[in-house]
């Protein structure tokens, strides 16, 4: 696939500044959103366009340096934008969230067995995690553990890690004033208990909202077929498919993996248009593995709960979890989470 | 003695091989130590034979004794549960200096054997034994194994040599429920099926049809719903079905649909993997439930019969 250029390329960047418009980059499940709060009737357009996610990070961006997020686990949220939040201020921010965690852990409200209090916050940015120049700056927040002795192993064990990116969030971008930083897509790994502490402290420093970011059957699907239309040179995984089938008394579940260069070889067949991905291709996609299914099983696939898709690329899961395994695509998959991200706020 | 009795007797003690005469008439237990003392065995058969009937004469024996002496021979060497335990520990032993081999008898002829694995130099680990169950009568054993791979063909070794059989073979059957595996294997699943009467009418049996009230309101597809519950039922049956976890398919088939990969020679690698708390109920409620075609697939419905739940399936 051809590496992210030009931005005149994308659909999303013509938009004009009026946010009417900015739903020109819109799947087609926002599309009819809109169209029903506007309440105009919706006409079907043409299956939406949408470019597959595969460009390569920017140039400043060291591998080494984003190694760490990948093969993760990450609980994704949707986060509104903050209010009067400074990129010069995070030394700051690290000493107040600090303290409110320990003030917190300490009023008895996050109770771990052998809990230790000895932690330490630390805010940095992430350079080069973003679509365009206008996406606000990535940062991090890692809670570790402070070592008892002070000269060997300065930096203690991490216990706990969030980010909080915006890859190619204009829509979110035009909506809002000066005041608010946007990024939409944040992603924890670490105890529940310390998300809920960090959660609230964020919601009360800057005025802002989490909200679980869950991901439908329609969208992993489109996943699936996007990462499937990547070009990998080695493959690490199956491609594989996690659904779930409503039927009582007894639960029943039906995972089906299909060797990698078979899946992609059904996408090659399958696909049409250079460089991108549509709404046609996704669903036929599908339909060859559901009509390949039912061949063998007389089961239809298309009528129960598409549950988790897992690729070389990622792998994403309906509660809203995500592992990021090839750091060519990153910014590809972060950029479809973003846009899920900021359908969810709006 | 009657005339019949003797000549059963007779035509019996004929058809044992000379070289099993001591063994089995020793194991019949009628003729006593002297009186088979008394017989010379190197004799031409003939002669053996009439002096044995003659010996049988004196002890008056009745068809009832000659019966039982006809059961001996079928069963010439009866599974000598004491042996089969010996056998079995001394290969394992042979093998492996350290291993902790139990056994405890159940009804229904079967053994539990407990393995705890060591090697040449450390003890045997008693926190991750092997349970093995053997049926004696039926050539089948169930066996648990959390072990390291090393040692299974050693086990396999242990149980042929032991139950003295030729060939041993793991079977494609798995699960977590012993009762579940014997069902299957024994073909006990419609145990319960003893009171079904062929003309009870569907609408009784049932499950999912309501009975209406109102004349005025009908099942729109009515008929075929009773199509797929009358096949539902003719493939799994009204008994409870045996309770297996999960069903693995390695697919190696040719994708065919209209004109997608249609140049391509090599087939689609896929595993599938159905899982269930109890996955024979949740397939049989699919087709009732829409979800499936009925019939269901015979990949499915064949995992009772078949005795297997891990198929490997290529185009033919």
């Amino acid at each position: 696939m051809d590496s992210y250029d030009a931005p005149q390329s994308t659909p999303r960047q013509s938009a004009s500044s009026r946010p009417e418009n900015c739903f020109i980059g819109a799947t087609p499940l926002q599309k009819r959103l809109e169209s029903v709060r506007k309440q105009t009737p919706f006409v079907p357009t043409p299956p939406r366009r949408k470019i597959p996610q595969c460009s390569q990070l920017q140039e400043d961006v060291d591998p080494q340096k984003v190694a760490f997020l990948l093969h993760k686990q990450w609980t994704l949220y949707s986060l509104t934008p903050l209010y009067k939040f400074s990129y010069t201020h995070l030394k700051e921010y690290s000493r107040l969230l600090s303290a409110f965690i320990v003030a917190e852990k300490q009023k008895g409200l996050a109770v771990e067995v052998g809990e230790d209090f000895n932690i330490k916050v630390i805010f940095s940015t992430l350079l080069g995690m973003k679509g365009t120049q206008k996406d606000s700056e990535a940062f991090l927040v890692q809670i570790l553990s402070k070592s008892q002795l002070p000269s060997e192993n300065r930096e203690g064990k991490v216990l706990w890690t969030g980010w909080f990116c915006c890859i190619f969030g204009d829509s979110l971008l035009e909506t809002v004033s000066e005041d608010f930083t946007c990024l939409p897509l944040f992603l924890a790994n670490g105890a529940e208990s310390n998300t809920a502490i960090i959660g609230t402290w964020f919601e009360k420093t800057f005025d802002c909202n989490f909200s679980p970011l869950a991901i439908n059957a329609f969208n992993l699907s489109w996943m699936a077929a996007m990462w499937t239309a990547c070009k990998m040179d080695r493959y690490m995984a199956a491609t594989e498919f996690l659904w779930s089938v409503p039927c009582s008394p007894q639960s029943l579940d039906i995972s089906y993996a299909i060797h990698p260069e078979d899946a992609k070889a059904l996408w090659d067949s399958v696909h049409k248009t250079p460089g991108e991905v549509t709404q046609e291709e996704v669903d036929l996609f599908m339909d060859c593995l559901y009509s390949h299914f039912h061949r063998h099983f007389k089961i239809h696939l298309s009528a129960t709960r598409l549950v988790r898709v897992s690729t070389s690329v990622a792998s994403a899961h309906t509660d809203g979890r995500i592992k990021i395994l090839c750091h060519k695509y990153l910014i590809g998959v972060l950029a479809y989470l973003t846009e899920l991200a900021i359908f969810q706020i709006e | 003695m009657d005339e019949t009795v003797a000549e059963f007797i007779k035509r019996t003690i004929l058809k044992i091989p000379m070289s099993q005469m001591t063994t089995i008439l020793k194991a019949w237990e009628f003729l006593s130590e002297n009186q088979l003392q008394t017989v010379n065995f190197r004799q031409r058969k003939e002669s053996v034979v009439q002096h044995l009937v003659e010996l049988c004469e004196e002890k008056h024996a009745s068809l009832n004794d000659a019966a039982l002496l006809d059961i001996i021979c079928e069963d010439v060497d009866p599974f000598d549960m004491k042996q089969f335990k010996s056998s079995f520990k001394k290969v394992l032993q042979r093998a492996l200096k350290n291993v902790t081999v139990s056994f405890r008898d159940t009804e229904e002829n079967a053994v539990w054997i407990r393995i705890a694995w060591g090697t040449q130099y450390t003890k045997p680990n008693q926190y991750k034994p092997t349970y093995v169950v053997y049926y004696s009568q039926t050539p089948y054993a169930f066996t648990s194994l959390s072990t390291l791979k090393s040692n299974i063909p050693l086990l396999g070794q242990a149980l042929k040599i032991a139950s003295k059989h030729q060939e041993i073979v793991k079977m494609d059957l798995r699960s977590r429920y012993l009762d579940s595996l014997k069902a299957i294997v024994f073909k006990q699943y419609n145990q319960n099926f003893e009171t079904h009467n062929p003309t009870t009418p569907l609408q009784e049996r049932s499950v999912g049809l309501h009975v209406n009230m109102d004349s005025r309101i009908i099942h729109e597809n009515a008929m075929e719903k009773e199509r797929v519950q009358r096949i539902t039922q003719e493939t799994f049956g009204d008994y409870p079905q045996p309770q297996i976890e999960f069903a693995q398919y390695k697919l190696e088939t040719k994708f065919k649909n209209g004109s997608i990969l249609a140049e391509r020679e090599e087939p689609l690698r896929c595993l599938i993997k159905f899982s269930s708390p109890h996955l024979l109920e949740a397939l049989k409620s699919l087709a009732p439930a829409g979800i499936a075609d009925a019939p269901l697939s015979p990949l499915l419905t064949c995992i009772p019969n078949k005795k297997m739940n891990y198929f490997k399936i290529r185009d033919k």
